[in-house]
Parts: C-alpha cells; sequence; structure tokens
C-alpha cells in the first residue's frame, strides 16, 4: 500500500505548483499524473487515494487525471487551474 | 470561467532521490558501505543481522537502522549484541522507509565508529522497490521455506538487487525447495545478481556471508 504515500508527494507537488502560479491549491480541477507500466504502482489503489486527498482541503475537488505510459516513469506531467478569470 | 494548464512534469519521486543522493553522499564520505536489505516478512532478516551482530559488528564496525511498522522489536533484539546504537524507525503503517526516514537516523549514529551499515527495510517485497535510500546496493533475503518463484512474483525488487541471500539452508532437507529453480528464475530476473547461501540459526552457516561481508567492507562494492 505504497499508493498513499505516492499520492501525498503528488498532493505535494500539486499545491506547490498551483501556489507559484498564484491561484492556489483552492483552484486545482485536475491533475495529471503519468504512471509507467513498471513503476510498481497499482492504478486503481492510485487513483482512489488521490480522489480522497484531492477532496479535502488546501485543495477542493480537483480530478486525478492517471495515463499509463510505457517504462517507469512516474511524475506529475500537469495541472489545470481555473482562477476565475473570464474568458479572453 | 478560463481553465488553464500548467505544465510541471516534475518526477514523483524527485524529493525522496534528492535527499538519498545527500545520504549516499554523509555516508560515502564517511567511509561507510551501505546495503539496504529487503525481503518478505519472516525470511530471517533480524537473525541474519544479530548473529553478524554478534560475530562482527566490532571487527567491522556496522550500525544499523531498522524499520518496523509498529513496534521496535527488531531494534530490541538487535541492541542486546551491540553497544553501537540500533535506530529504529517506526512507520506508523508505512510499508517502506524513505530517505528522510534514514537521514534522520543517521544523525543519531556514530558514523566515525561505522564502517559497514545495514539499513534493515520493512518486510515487503513489493513497495520499497520504489524509494532510494542512499545505500550502495540492495540485499534481496528470501529463505527455503519460501516459493522458489519469488524472483519472478516480484520482479522489481530482484531486478534492483545486487546480491541475493538465501537463508535457512539448514532447513532443505525437510522442505520442498528446489534451489536450481529459485536460481534459475532469480537470474531470469536479474542475470547479474550474485548469491550467498545462509542457515542464520546453523553453527557453521554464516561463513560465506562473512566471507562476503569482509572482502566488501575492504573492497567496496561496484558503483
Amino acid at each position: 500500500m505504497h499508493e498513499m504515500s505516492i499520492a501525498i508527494e503528488v498532493c505535494r507537488i500539486a499545491e506547490q505548483q498551483a501556489l507559484a502560479a498564484g491561484p492556489g491549491a483552492g483552484s486545482v480541477v485536475a491533475v495529471g499524473v503519468d504512471v509507467g507500466e513498471s513503476a510498481g504502482v497499482e492504478l486503481s489503489s492510485l487513483t482512489f487515494c488521490l480522489e480522497t486527498l484531492l477532496a479535502d482541503p488546501p485543495f477542493a475537488g480537483a480530478k486525478p487525471v492517471i495515463r499509463r505510459s510505457p517504462g517507469d516513469v512516474l511524475r506529475v506531467s500537469y495541472i489545470e487551474v481555473d482562477d476565475g478569470r473570464p474568458n479572453d | 470561467m478560463a481553465v488553464r494548464t500548467i505544465d510541471v512534469r516534475e518526477r514523483v519521486m524527485a524529493r525522496n532521490d534528492e535527499l538519498a543522493t545527500e545520504v549516499r553522499g554523509r555516508l560515502r564520505d564517511a567511509g561507510i558501505l551501505t546495503f539496504n536489505l529487503v525481503s518478505s516478512p519472516g525470511s530471517g532478516k533480524t537473525s541474519l543481522l544479530e548473529r553478524t551482530l554478534a560475530d562482527l559488528g566490532e571487527e567491522l564496525g556496522i550500525s544499523v537502522v531498522t524499520g518496523d511498522v509498529q513496534t521496535q522489536n527488531d531494534a530490541d533484539r538487535l541492541a542486546r549484541h551491540t553497544d553501537r546504537l540500533v535506530q529504529a524507525v517506526i512507520t506508523h503503517g508505512a510499508c517502506h522507509l524513505d530517505a528522510s526516514q534514514v537521514r534522520a537516523a543517521l544523525d543519531a549514529i556514530d558514523l566515525a565508529r561505522t564502517r559497514l551499515l545495514f539499513i534493515e527495510n520493512v518486510g515487503n517485497l513489493v513497495c520499497p522497490a520504489n524509494w532510494d535510500l542512499g545505500e550502495d546496493a540492495k540485499i534481496v533475503v528470501f529463505s527455503v521455506t519460501e516459493g522458489e518463484d519469488k524472483p519472478v512474483k516480484y520482479p522489481r525488487l530482484f531486478e534492483q538487487a545486487r546480491y541475493a541471500v538465501l537463508n535457512k539452508m539448514d532447513l532443505l532437507p525437510y522442505v520442498p525447495f528446489d534451489v536450481d529453480r529459485a536460481l534459475g528464475l532469480a537470474r531470469r530476473v536479474n542475470p547479474d545478481l550474485e548469491f550467498v547461501f545462509t542457515s542464520a540459526l546453523a553453527p557453521d552457516g554464516m561463513d560465506e556471508w562473512y566471507r562476503f561481508l569482509r572482502t566488501a567492507v575492504r573492497q567496496g562494492v561496484a558503483a
């Protein structure tokens, strides 16, 4: 059950990036994670852990978007933030 | 409402790996050889270390960091065999050690008196594979009372390990364990894996292991 440790680290990175971008963790609507076939991570378990963590503050219901990749990659690929500004 | 995408591309293990690099640097600067011992529960890691500490603890300047999920039992067992600090990490449910725990444990170890450090990981053949602890090499311990197919069931750790200890060899007459098949399966996963055979509770069951350790401390292990 190391998926929870991985999920906590994903959330730490996402929060840090959202703060650096300005609007903070509450504005995150999606967190993209690349998980390699041989990364040793169980996808349904990771999804469950991320959904649980992203539902609570400092997040406000962001959605995990997990993409299976070849190799042993394990990284946060992007975050989507809704900064409340109207469309250009 | 404007949703924008921010490119991140940050490895999830980046922070752990930075800390592991720092730990590795401190240990190498201090001239200490470090092994990360991984295995399933009950393969005999603690018995192997108890005996090693009793017999070679002073000669090789051995210190140990143990990781247990919920008790300090392993550290208490090991502490009977050495005055060198055995620093217990209680993970409170986590199934592996991480580099920040090892870094914190190092502060409590007398590095100047240490030449060989064992990190006894939590008994688990899956999760520890993701966490670099700053070791020079991983040693996977398994025993003849387990299935011969452990290496193909848990290929990641067997791939990462440089050495494998096959323990409880003295029980071979009583169990249906096929050593050749186990070695064949292990080498299929990792052709470079080097084996050491032990019986941690038999009088002469540690000779090969002690030769291995003396050589490793003298010569180091290949990077």
